[in-house]
């Protein structure tokens, strides 16, 4: 009881400097406009994403033949699409669609790339040098959308194989970028502690190495997560992603594109959209590469 | 199908919006070819601009022989370089082509066809009975495989009267033989170029036509010169160029630039745009096609004759031709355009009443009732199949939309695996063009496999009798019976646009929709 006593009035203590990095982080964070600036607006769009059952007007997939075509007003803020469908609805429940995919993606990105990029990393040896690294070379070679679209092409239109098409394009990046921290630390002190005290391999590199590699994952995932709502949005662009009539900011440009003289709202808002929500990740995204970088002032 | 036979080829499309957005994120200056979807530069054509005349097509002509054609893109190049024994007017009447006349025996077995004499075709080879012989031999040619041959098919007997004079013998009454011979079956190649296996008539067509071939790239475009031999009046102009362009709003832009000078087919959400722009003029016609849904009669749920015809009461046809065509298209009901004289004036176009399908659903029994309509990726086919899922599901269907190239849509039909595919008819001349191949038991475009002994009777008996009334009163009763088995769900006749540059002047508006560059003058 005492000696548990004794430690929790020395926690706090011992938390000190860790705090106070959290807090200078935090601070740094804070300071790059630009960063707040991205991360507000992504955790708006997450909001909206969240919410949107209760924040669109009408129904995103409502035709009204009565109100086809239609301006911005005060019923339709967005206007209405070639179907009368609520555009601004429809823009609502496409940051669903584009969030998930970002998401979910990457997720898969980071549970092949993770594991392969430790594994091949602190064993390294023929499998790593002349399999693994090779395909991600072959992988890395091709550029992604093509990539993407092929494997789309070949799993079949619809928005799950379109992420799990992203989410194997992306993969390579992840482990190539973990591959890459593992070698630098597996040489480290600590590393050679372990070893020497009979730690195994797989508490080592669970325990010890993954930690020191969450950053970079981090940022690269957050970047990720950008690059995947967008190559999204191409996949529904080309049909091969969410498939009517389920609304994507891809498939709603696609729509817009026959009408850009005549009804250009249609084009305008999931564009804009696109660029606003992919901006605002990738400046969030720096925000935390500046945050966690120890070199930066 | 005919006029979707030109559908794009899915892949050449991705790769070239892949082209179109990797351009647009690129940034770079060169994307402005890209971007258009074609490799067009600027000027379009080569020759001297104002003794030109280019037109633009919705996709580039597969087979520049008639005999083998079957997409309607083809005929429209076939308009400039051949010349059909028969010709359509306006009215769909028939007139002299290169028969300048022609008498029917009363028993209706009998043609003679006497020829225009002094026509030499583009190789130099002379226009005569023994040509006509030729070219109908050729189509009737298994080894060739003509899909036209059907035309002909009850041809007993051909002869030769005279240089000039040409008789042909029938099995049977054949009502729709003339028509026919407007057509494909009645266009001419030059026997000395079909025979000669140097020249490959699918990618350098010889005809009589008022324009030659000089040239052609494959999926850009084609070039002819004007026939200096030609026996009738010659074109106002030198040079006539065709130029594909798949995509609809380049097509229109690079009409609207300047570029082209006339369009074979325009996307009904630019009409208004169009019509409002005064460098245009827009000549419409009413269409002799007919569009709708084919039902797989063989599969689940449509085995079934009442959820076929709750389907019938489940679309909204008005709706329809108002959003997706901009009222450029009539509601449906049957295969005969409401200008045809086969059509029924009796069938009129049902309201949409969802009760009235949901109890016909009810009475039927079936209770799967999901299914996947097959569509051509174009953006109007997108939104039909939208609108149509939207409704279908809403009486009580559960619709899955599935894109898919138009070209393999067809080999799907051939061997049967669909649900409903969305395919249709740019039409025939003669009324039987648009239902004996389609509703008879087991013909060639029957992909339903619906089978109705009445219906075929009636079908049979229309196309071997010659009376126009009798006929007529047959395609009424067709109709009624197509309404009430439903293989088909007819949705829509599309209205005939053809937009063109002001200074085109002569355009002679057929409803079959072919481009007639001859009649042509550039002011």
């Amino acid at each position: 009881m005492e000696q548990s006593q004794n430690l929790s009035v020395q926690k706090p203590k011992a938390q000190n400097p860790r705090l106070r990095m959290l807090k200078t982080m935090l601070e740094r964070l804070l300071q790059n406009k630009l960063a707040v600036f991205g991360g507000v607006v992504t955790f708006l769009l997450i909001f909206t994403a969240i919410f949107a059952p209760w924040l669109a007007p009408h129904d995103p997939t409502e035709q009204n033949y009565s109100a086809v075509l239609q301006a911005p007003s005060i019923e339709y803020w967005f206007g209405t699409d070639n179907l009368g469908r609520d555009i601004f609805s429809r823009v609502i429940y496409g940051a669903q669609v584009s969030l998930q995919a970002g998401l979910i993606s990457v997720g898969i990105a980071l549970i092949i790339g993770v594991p392969v990029g430790l594994i091949s990393g602190y064993y390294r040896g023929f499998i790593d040098e002349y399999i693994i690294m090779r395909m991600t070379d072959a992988m890395l070679s091709i550029p992604a959308l093509v990539l993407a679209l092929a494997l789309a092409a070949v799993l079949g239109a619809g928005l799950t194989n379109a992420m799990i098409a992203i989410g194997l394009v992306l993969t390579p990046n992840f482990v190539r970028l973990i591959r890459g921290e593992v070698l630098a630390h597996r040489e480290k002190e600590y590393v050679e502690a372990g070893k020497a005290s009979g730690i195994s391999d797989f508490s080592i590199i669970l325990k010890h190495i993954l930690p020191n590699t969450i950053a970079p994952i981090m940022v690269q995932a957050t970047l990720a997560i950008a690059a995947a709502i967008i190559v999204e949005a191409s996949l529904s662009y080309l049909g091969l992603g969410t498939q009517p009539p389920n609304p994507s900011w891809g498939s709603m440009l696609a729509t817009g594109q026959g009408y850009l003289d005549s009804a250009p709202w249609i084009a305008l808002f999931p564009g804009a959209l696109i660029f606003i929500t992919v901006i605002s990740i990738n400046l969030f995204g720096d925000g935390i590469r500046d945050m966690l970088d120890p070199k930066m002032k | 199908m005919d006029d979707q036979m030109y559908s794009k080829k899915l892949l050449t499309t991705l790769l070239l919006t892949l082209l179109m957005v990797l351009a647009a994120c690129g940034g770079n200056d060169q994307n402005d070819e890209a971007a258009g979807g074609e490799e067009e530069p600027e000027d379009l054509t080569n020759n001297d601009a104002e003794d030109t005349l280019v037109v633009g097509l919705d996709d580039d002509p597969p087979l520049l022989d008639p005999h083998l054609s079957t997409a309607q893109v083809e005929s429209q190049i076939f308009k400039a370089v051949y010349e059909t024994l028969i010709n359509v007017d306006e009215n769909l009447d028939p007139i002299p082509g290169l028969a300048k006349d022609w008498d029917v025996s009363e028993d209706g077995l009998t043609y003679t066809f006497y020829l225009q004499e002094g026509v030499t075709f583009h190789d130099g080879a002379d226009f005569n009975a023994e040509a006509v012989k030729y070219n109908f031999e050729r189509i009737l040619d298994e080894d060739l495989g003509s899909p036209n041959a059907s035309d002909l098919r009850l041809i007993e007997e051909m002869s030769v009267e005279d240089e000039y004079t040409f008789v042909v013998e029938l099995e049977e009454p054949f009502a729709p033989f003339l028509s026919g011979l407007s057509h494909r079956a009645g266009q001419m190649v030059s026997p000395e170029a079909a025979e000669d296996e140097s020249i490959d008539l699918s990618n350098e067509p010889v005809g009589t036509g008022p324009f030659q071939f000089v040239d052609r790239t494959a999926q850009s475009h084609l070039e002819f010169e004007r026939h200096d031999d030609y026996w009738g009046d010659q074109p106002d102009y030198q040079y006539l160029e065709y130029h594909a362009f798949s995509n609809e709003d380049t097509r229109i832009t690079n009409l609207v630039s300047g570029d082209l000078d006339i369009v074979n087919r325009v996307a009904h959400k630019d009409l208004e745009q169009l019509e409002e722009n005064p460098e245009i003029n827009m000549s419409e016609e009413d269409g002799i096609g007919f569009q709708g849904l084919m039902l797989n009669t063989d599969r689940e749920p449509f085995d079934n004759q009442k959820v076929r015809q709750a389907m019938n009461y489940a679309v909204d046809r008005e709706a329809i031709t108002e959003v997706v065509f901009h009222n450029g298209a009539e509601p449906a009901v049957s295969p005969f355009a409401p200008s045809s004289w086969a059509n029924n004036p009796d069938l009129e176009v049902p309201d949409r009443e969802v009760e009235k399908a949901q109890e016909l659903l009810e009475e039927s029994g079936v209770e799967d009732l999901s299914f996947t309509l097959t569509v051509s990726p174009s953006p109007a086919e997108q939104q039909l199949s939208e609108m149509l899922k939207s409704m279908l599901d809403e009486v009580g269907f559960n619709v899955e939309i599935e894109q898919v190239e138009f070209g393999a849509i067809l080999d799907r039909m051939y061997e049967g695996d669909f649900d409903i595919a969305r395919l249709g008819w740019s039409g025939r001349v003669d009324p039987d063009g648009n239902a004996y191949s389609w509703f008879h038991t087991d013909e060639t475009y029957n992909f339903t496999g619906s089978s109705n002994e009445q219906l075929d009777e009636l079908l049979i008996d229309a196309r071997t009798t010659v009376d126009q009334s009798e006929r007529q009163e047959m395609y009424h009763e067709a109709a009624e019976i197509l309404w009430d088995e439903a293989p088909y769900i007819f949705l829509y006749h599309e209205n005939d646009y053809k937009p063109m540059k002001d200074n085109v002047q002569g355009f002679n508006h057929v409803p079959d929709g072919l481009i007639r560059p001859a009649d042509l003058t550039l002011e």
